[in-house]
């Protein structure tokens, strides 16, 4: 990796190891890193911590999306689903465990898969890729099970609703659509962009961030990022945050949000910004909690550069690791 | 006691009177003048002084022997002292760990009760937004009312118009039926003329 293209490189996903121990991140030039967060957040941690453990190229095109379940790393990059065992990752063997791709109908272009999210109920992954569509594919058995079709244009994010069995999905085309998912059916759409308050014209209509707490739901994109009670449908908070915003999460009484612009943003369910925690990327695309360690609970963001802030405490960076 | 060796009977007197100079010169000095004393031809005021002296010292060594006891107590009750301010400070440690903990709970509870009022406050904003039940449920009785009355008129008027229809009808059949008696009286009035004339010429 030279330094040109350390210049150039852009983080677009992370994922935590099911034991918290671990960070992989994917970049645009389709590899995969994996850093140690136990040996980073040691008290006596060097610079040589702060480099990744194991780097590895695992696909051709970009590493868009990154899931972990209870056992397996799965990648997404072009077009493609790759699956990676962690216990053989932690010992430097980088050989997937199987590589699946869904059936596009168009050949020509290689459609990518912006997002991927498991629902844990029958153990199925839903790959929202490039196709406009949403490729359910049966953990369990390894087959497609199902298409969801609606869409008019690429999908960007998906999310799992976990209490009503629903999938949401964003896309391109403005529209947050919510999939039941044991029927495909869909069961609603709501075009962001057509609520006066939430519509921001000048730059576009598509939804780039989605995600949900089962009653609430947070998207945002072109139009500004918007809190949306799903029972009554209906928006109730708009954040007036400048910039698109790429990710969003509920963490206990806040929302963070990351997008355009070197900040982590914190703000309230009532509308109003509290605090834009700055970082070191000048765009942030990713953001993840690691929720499921209790002693290395960090919360870790990347985007335009080759850098990732990692934040131990929310209120400021502590510090970076760098591909 | 046999088996203390001399490097550390060494080792420990001069550690406790390394100089030479204190107790244990006294006690040298003591034992060489009682000594003296005892073997002394002198007169019996310098024996006498000499006694007094001697005794003196003796004093002095006992003083001393006896501020070492003192001092030596006061050390272990210092001990004490420490061992249990020692104690009373882990117990104070952990009391506050739990406390810590305690309050770490506390706030995850305030977290959530504060996300659950924001919940409230932006649904309540939305609702807000909306007219009020009450008044909506009177424009719908203002409006049921409405309604009510102006089908009561519709259905006056439709009496009225079946009414006004039948007359007509009646009108109309009792004209036409005048109207064909009519016709029928003509044409026999003309039958009856045709039927005279021919009779007359044929006459």
């Amino acid at each position: 990796m030279g330094p040109v293209e350390l210049l150039h490189m852009s983080v677009f996903s992370q994922s935590f190891s099911p034991c918290g121990r671990f960070l992989a991140a994917g970049n645009n030039y389709g590899e995969i890193a994996l850093f140690s967060l136990a040996a980073a957040l040691s008290p006596d941690a060097t610079a040589a911590n702060q480099k990744p453990v194991l780097t590895f190229t695992a696909h051709e095109g970009p590493v868009f999306s990154l899931l972990s379940t209870d056992c397996v790393l799965l990648s997404a990059g072009n077009g493609e689903v790759s699956s990676w065992s962690w216990t053989e990752l932690t010992k430097k063997n980088v050989k997937p465990l199987w590589t699946k791709r869904p059936n596009y109908k168009s050949g020509l272009e290689i459609p990518e898969i912006n997002s991927m999210v498991i629902n844990p109920r029958d153990n199925s992954l839903a790959i929202g890729a490039g196709d406009n569509n949403i490729h359910i594919l049966d953990l369990e058995h390894g087959a497609f099970k199902a298409t969801l079709q609606g869409h008019t244009d690429y999908l960007h994010c998906v999310c799992m609703r976990e209490r009503e069995a629903e999938l949401l999905s964003g896309g391109e085309d403005g529209a947050v659509r919510m999939w039941d998912s044991r029927t495909g059916q869909c069961v609603h759409c709501i075009e962001v962009y057509k609520y006066e308050s939430c519509a921001r014209p000048r730059y576009g209509k598509w939804i780039s961030c989605l995600t949900t707490d089962s009653d609430w739901m947070l998207c945002g994109g072109g139009p500004s990022l918007s809190l949306w009670h799903l029972r009554s449908l209906s928006p109730t908070s708009v954040f007036p945050l400048r910039g698109c915003q790429r990710q969003a999460a509920f963490h206990q009484d806040m929302i963070l949000a990351v997008g355009e612009g070197a900040f982590v943003s914190h703000c309230l369910l009532g509308g109003e910004v509290k605090a834009q925690i700055p970082c070191t990327p000048p765009s942030l695309n990713t953001m993840q909690l690691n929720t499921k360690s209790s002693e290395h609970r960090v919360l870790t963001v990347g985007g335009g550069s080759s850098n990732i802030d990692v934040f131990t405490n929310l209120s400021y960076r502590a510090f970076s690791l760098s591909f | 006691m046999g088996t203390v060796t001399d490097d550390e009977v060494i080792r420990k007197r001069l550690l406790i009177d390394g100089d030479g100079a204190g107790d244990d010169r006294r006690i040298n000095l003591l034992l060489k003048s009682f000594t003296k004393w005892c073997h002394s031809p002198g007169s019996p005021e310098e024996g006498f002084t000499q006694y007094q002296r001697m005794l003196g010292t003796l004093a002095q060594c006992e003083f001393s022997m006896g501020k070492t006891l003192m001092v030596y107590d006061m050390n272990l009750r210092e001990m004490e002292n420490y061992e249990k301010i020692y104690s009373n400070i882990e117990q104070s440690i952990m009391s506050a760990h739990d406390k810590i903990g305690e309050c770490k709970k506390e706030i995850q509870r305030a977290k959530r009760i504060r996300k659950n009022r924001q919940e409230y406050d932006a649904l309540a904003k939305v609702i807000q937004q909306h007219p009020d039940r009450h008044e909506t449920l009177k424009q719908l009785e203002a409006l049921d009312k409405e309604l009510q009355q102006l089908s009561h008129i519709k259905e006056n008027v439709d009496a009225k118009l079946e009414l006004r229809k039948k007359q007509f009808h009646v009108l109309l059949t009792t004209i036409q039926e005048l109207q064909q008696t009519l016709e029928i009286d003509e044409k026999s009035d003309s039958d009856d003329h045709s039927q005279e004339s021919p009779a007359e010429n044929g006459e």
